[in-house]
């Protein structure tokens, strides 16, 4: 009985102590869902315009992004890269370079966010199923004759998969924080290669 | 790394007088304070030991520091000078947000859970009174002549006017959805609230306690969702107000006189709260996902610089320090 009344609290879903308000099914996180990062709200530097949206498409530039968004260049190498480039560069080519690591970002947030979804949806069935085997393992001890080794069986992958989904549950609280760490990663480059800026004339 | 420190250099060189004023910074997930020199602009002492730190203000001599230990459910007291933990006051459960009456007496603190504001003795330690108020209250403003508080609550849409002797509501104004913060001009004239999901501050005649001006933003490439006015501060002038803009980034310059936005400057992630240096030259602003401070010059209204303090950063006061 005390095994079940632990599965209950377990199998809340959402998870109790998110916020209170209505349940997106698609969004599982704390965090307030932010579709899209705008430009406008990492970059103070000039607009951009066509000019500028096709020479971020050059291949320096694009290459140059690539390495400088990955989470793996650290941010003292990313500012080295940005201030070799800046060297002679106008504004409208650092502008293109923001727009184009902003683009390299904005990716692999996308990426991340339509993983949480999917998680949201493979949580949910999984908390489904687990439900079911609970119906059928109640049903299995009000029969007679009680068969236990089908019970042994099913109680033994109930409890598995309600370790997957605890576990999964779990992790979910990093991987919530990613679209933010990348959030903070696109602006800290935005303000760094803002900072190269050649003064305007 | 080293342009940020040029940077602070040149800002040290701008604010001139030899004895540097000290800026605390509460960090809402760093559980700490953290205590920058407004010269150097470098992190001077960190101030530990507390739960989810909010609200922070100093008393008016600015020797000792108040902040809302929300996860602590009191009020934590600091000398601003050795850093030193003074009694804790009681604030009830929750504080987010307060606000120190003039004569440096009494903490109006919002307990967002039980929706009272709670009003404390800072001397004698002792809660003098609760005033029920609607639900989930936040925001704190007080009158410059001290006799009215303002709270706001988040979930009624209201600003919440108290008398602070009678300790009663004289008068409700039904603002925006989730009003933020409540700030007067100087002159007690105008009382501004910020609607952080309305999007809007509405400008108050306090003659009358009715919104003369709905005032809205635009920032091209910006979505409207993302902009959400959270704190609010007017120079000792009253000419100008500065409205953080949270996700949008971006703070907003406000001409008190005509109520229109003149310019938005971008300074960190999040940006929550705001504080004047005490000689209002700087005005400094807390960005909670950039975890760092930006350095407003209130004169140019350029950003001049910004940096990084502890984790979430919250709420911001500047002192003197002696």
């Amino acid at each position: 009985m005390i095994r079940f009344l632990a599965f209950a609290v377990l199998l809340a879903w959402p998870v109790a102590g998110q916020a209170a308000g209505p349940v997106d099914p698609d969004w599982p996180c704390v965090q307030r869902r932010q579709p899209q990062l705008s430009v406008a709200q990492l970059w103070s530097g000039p607009p951009v315009d066509a000019a500028i949206e096709a020479r971020a498409k050059a291949p320096e530039i694009r290459r140059l992004a690539e390495v400088i968004a990955l989470r793996r260049t650290s941010m003292n190498q990313a500012e080295r890269l940005v201030e070799e480039f800046a060297q002679g560069a106008t504004r409208e080519d650092l502008t293109a370079l923001f727009l184009a690591t902003f683009g390299q970002i904005q990716t692999a947030r996308d990426r991340v966010m339509a993983g949480i979804t999917r998680y949201a949806h493979q949580q949910e069935a999984l908390d489904s199923q687990i439900e079911d085997k609970r119906h059928r393992f109640q049903e299995m001890t009000e029969a007679e004759p009680q068969d236990f080794d089908a019970m042994d069986d099913l109680e033994e992958e109930i409890d598995w998969a309600t370790r997957i989904f605890v576990d999964r549950q779990q992790a979910l609280t990093y991987v919530c924080e990613t679209p933010v760490i990348l959030e903070q990663r696109a602006f800290a480059l935005g303000r760094t290669i803002a900072a190269k800026l050649p003064r305007q004339p | 790394m080293k342009l940020i420190a040029a940077m602070a250099s040149s800002v040290a060189l701008l604010a001139g007088p030899a004895f540097a004023d000290k800026i605390f910074v509460s960090n809402e997930k760093g559980n700490s304070v953290t205590v920058l020199d407004s010269d150097s602009l470098e992190v001077i002492h960190t101030i530990t030991g507390m739960q989810r730190p909010r609200g922070i203000t100093a008393s008016p001599d600015g020797k000792v520091i108040y902040v809302c230990a929300s996860d602590d459910n009191l009020v934590r007291v600091y000398d601003a000078a050795t850093y030193e933990e003074l009694p804790s006051l009681p604030s009830g459960p929750d504080p987010e947000l307060f606000v120190m009456h003039p004569d440096g007496k009494k903490l109006f603190i919002a307990n967002e859970d039980d929706n009272i504001v709670t009003v404390v003795d800072v001397e004698t330690r002792q809660v003098l009174a609760e005033v029920p108020v609607g639900v989930e209250p936040e925001g704190m403003g007080v009158s410059p002549d001290g006799r009215i508080v303002v709270n706001t609550s988040e979930t009624t849409n209201m600003a919440h006017l108290i008398d602070t002797e009678s300790y009663e509501i004289v008068a409700n104004v039904l603002v925006d959805s989730r009003p933020r913060f409540a700030e007067y001009t100087p002159d007690g004239k105008i009382l501004f609230v910020t609607a952080e999901i309305g999007g809007t501050v509405a400008a108050i005649d306090t003659a009358t306690n009715e919104i003369t001006k709905t005032i809205t933003f635009e920032v091209p490439g910006v979505l409207p969702e993302a902009l959400q006015p959270v704190g609010l501060r007017v120079t000792a002038d009253g000419s100008k107000a500065y409205v953080a803009l949270g996700p949008a980034n971006r703070v907003a310059v406000l001409d008190v006189a005509s109520l229109e936005v003149t310019d938005y400057l971008l300074v960190g992630q999040r940006v929550w709260q705001l504080g004047f240096s005490p000689d209002g030259q700087f005005l400094y602003t807390t960005n909670g996902n950039s975890n760092d401070i930006s350095v407003i010059d209130v004169a140019s209204d350029e950003v001049t610089v910004s940096v990084q303090v502890g984790e979430q950063p919250w709420g911001v006061v500047a002192v003197k320090s002696d």
